[in-house]
């Protein structure tokens, strides 16, 4: 998909009327009970998840560059009470860019998702702005208006105006993105409805790690140390990720307690590697962990790294081909195991 | 009391230095601060580091006196022997400098809880009663604040939870001392020079400028008693449908008290503390029973105990409203959950139910 950067704006309001159509037709024709998508903000550079289960409240959709959140994160427990209170099967229609959809190809081999009750309402995604960036740089100041116009990010305040480099405000993790698009494989015809992208696999040369990388371990160490710093541990990282569906996560198991509860820097560097641990091979890279942490935490060396590790060591790249299973639920024979200790 | 009313002095913005290193000496002095790009409060050893050039903080000011980790004791083991060591810090003088209204008056909120009944927090009141309050008047309040809606008159010059009280009239401050304790501060900070009439009405005219700006205007006169009723009302579904159950609302809620009690072990070495950490109602571990119920077993109830407890639990039972207007939550809401958009909600039914008595009669 080539990103015609000319006019941001104009592909927007084009993606949001595609996107309404579409919504609209699935409604329509009862092909889904509700649609889950986002509706405009009601504080700047925000948007809100919303859940649409009527044709006439379609218009309330939007699409613009801050629908940061992973929308395949309402389609897993614990936040399918809905799903559960109303009907079992409800069939839900989902706005994916390419790494929602991509997380929804993932969590359906993990058999937590049934590509029989979703419709993945494909978007052609321009990249997601960096809220949390925006926001530190400007401290003192309050935006109160964000645009996107040909190449820069408009923000307003009361009396400031400033332009900044689209490129550059975008998240972390878009700047590397190489799925735009939700990626379609025969398996997922059905699945895919609007915009999608023919892919098998994504070549990658992780340059952005290069820095990170050569560093000493006590360097990276202290880059990681710094990096998490001040998370207070309200786990919105963790709730807002779709690949985090467990009843009980480990960090809140208290019969015994395995991992620390406590905000010394031990513990919240355990948690967030801990938590690492379990993305191998699973992250999509959707960035949503780090747009909605309210202190500004970017995790994406993290999430980069695993991406990193999995791809060149098993070549898998999380939620392409449904067909595809990951590393971390293949069992083959001539696994190497030199990791294990003793003779081999 | 007959106090004397004290003349309003001026700080020039290069003096916070001195200001800072005159009273660093007898007290922890706590002030904004910019790390990594979030306005936090941090005990101040360098005064360049001070940074009053903010709206608000980030994480409220609440977690100088009660932290998101604490340590409550610590003690040491040999046999069944148990040797408890207090806390040595709770003399120890503190500034608040610089804060805002709203949170100046979260204070006393706070101070309700851990005041409350038969039990006291000797560890809060102890250090509450050893701190001095300077705050710093809002001039440029966020779109998210509404602390003129609140009970407590609040506004973004209100004086009355402060000892001292800063207003920013561009290259210096007017310094105000309002309490005793401040007036005591002031007094002994004699190179302060005194105010002309023409600084003080610069303030007043801010102070009003100010309170033109905040545009949210909320109706919270009859929440409790709407919320009463309400408890199963199918709104509690419908304002809690995209809450991704995280703790950010409640963390970073100036007047959110709830707090978590966890030993540290230290087996090897025989030894142990006590830690207090903070703790949401919004987890879903929060009200999980040791039977295995939980009464608050979705996000429905967990959405619906967060506003109850603020607008109906609260002024039942402190005759109070548990909310400051600060608009953190609203700020920073990673769904964009708007507590404003779920007051007007609420009201709604209340217009929905007089209608309806309307229609009857």
């Amino acid at each position: 998909m080539v990103i015609n950067m000319g006019n941001i704006q104009a592909e927007n309001e084009e993606i949001q009327k595609n996107m309404r159509e579409v919504a609209r037709n699935l409604l329509n024709d009862k092909k889904v009970d509700m649609i889950i998508g986002y509706a405009q903000g009601t504080v700047p550079l925000s948007s809100s998840p919303i859940f649409i289960r009527n044709v006439e409240e379609v218009d309330n959709l939007i699409w613009d560059n801050l629908c940061y959140v992973n929308l395949a994160r309402y389609v897993v427990p614990p936040l399918t009470e809905f799903v559960d209170n109303e009907k079992v099967n409800l069939k839900v229609g989902i706005v994916s860019r390419g790494c929602v959809a991509r997380s929804l190809i993932h969590l359906a081999k993990e058999k937590q998702v049934n590509t029989e009750n979703i419709k993945i309402i494909g978007i052609p995604c321009n990249g997601v702005v960096n809220r949390r960036r925006i926001e530190k740089e400007l401290g003192e100041k309050e935006v109160l208006e964000l645009s996107v116009s040909n190449d820069k990010v408009i923000v307003k305040g009361k009396d400031f105006e400033k332009e900044l480099p689209y490129q550059d405000y975008l998240n972390e993790l878009c700047k590397t993105c190489k799925v735009k698009s939700p990626p379609m494989s025969s398996s997922l015809s059905d699945v895919i409805v609007g915009d999608s992208l023919e892919v098998t696999s994504v070549e990658d040369d992780f340059a952005d790690l290069v820095n990170f990388e050569s560093q000493a371990p006590d360097e990276k160490w202290k880059v990681i140390k710094e990096l998490l710093s001040d998370c207070t541990r309200c786990y919105a990282c963790r709730q807002a990720c779709p690949m985090c569906y467990c009843n009980l996560c480990f960090v809140d198991q208290n019969k015994p307690i395995w991992f620390g509860k406590t905000s010394d820097i031990s513990d919240i560097i355990v948690f967030h590697l801990v938590r690492a641990m379990h993305m191998a091979g699973r992250c999509v890279g959707c960035g949503s962990c780090s747009s909605v942490c309210p202190m500004g935490i970017d995790l994406k060396i993290i999430n980069r790294k695993l991406e990193k590790i999995v791809k060149e060591r098993f070549d898998f790249t999380a939620g392409l081909d449904l067909e595809v299973m990951p590393p971390m639920m293949t069992q083959k024979m001539d696994d190497s195991e030199d990791f294990m200790l003793g003779e081999h | 009391m007959v106090s004397n009313k004290m003349k309003e002095r001026i700080l020039e913005k290069d003096q916070i230095k001195q200001f800072h290193e005159d009273l660093a000496r007898y007290y922890n002095f706590y002030a904004p601060t910019k790390v990594k790009g979030n306005f936090v409060f941090k005990k101040i050893t360098n005064p360049d580091d001070i940074d009053l050039n903010y709206l608000n903080s980030k994480t409220p000011p609440k977690e100088i006196l009660f932290p998101r980790m604490e340590t409550l004791f610590t003690y040491k083991m040999d046999g069944k022997e148990i040797e408890i060591e207090p806390r040595t810090d709770l003399e120890e003088k503190n500034i608040i400098f610089g804060i805002r209204p709203c949170d100046a008056y979260s204070f006393n909120l706070l101070e309700n809880f851990f005041n409350f009944g038969e039990f006291k927090d000797d560890i809060f009141l102890k250090k509450k009663e050893n701190t001095i309050i300077m705050g710093l008047g809002c001039n440029s309040p966020r779109s998210t604040c509404f602390c003129t809606s609140l009970d407590y008159n609040g506004h973004p010059h209100r004086k009355d939870d402060v000892d001292i009280f800063l207003t920013d009239l561009g290259e210096k401050y007017l310094v105000n001392p309002i309490s005793d304790k401040g007036k005591a501060i002031i007094d002994k900070l004699a190179w302060l020079s005194e105010a002309n009439e023409k600084e003080v009405q610069k303030a007043v005219e801010l102070s009003d400028e100010a309170e033109s700006q905040i545009s949210t205007e909320l109706d919270l006169e009859n929440t409790a008693d709407i919320l009463d009723p309400n408890f199963n009302h199918p709104l509690w579904g419908e304002v809690s449908e995209n809450c991704i159950g995280c703790g950010t609302c409640t963390f970073l809620c100036p007047t959110c008290t709830c707090f978590d009690v966890v030993d540290e072990v230290d087996q090897y070495n025989d030894k142990g503390k006590r830690v207090r950490l903070w703790d949401t109602c919004q987890f879903c571990q929060y009200s999980l029973e040791t039977s295995g119920h939980n009464p608050r077993n979705s996000k429905i109830e967990r959405c619906r105990n967060r506003v109850l407890h603020k607008f109906s639990y609260y002024p039942k039972n402190y005759n109070m409203i548990g909310c400051v207007g600060c608009g953190r939550c609203i700020q920073l809401c990673p769904v964009n959950n708007d507590l404003r958009e779920i007051i007007k909600k609420i009201n709604l039914i209340k217009n929905k139910s007089k209608k309806e008595e309307v229609t009857v009669a």
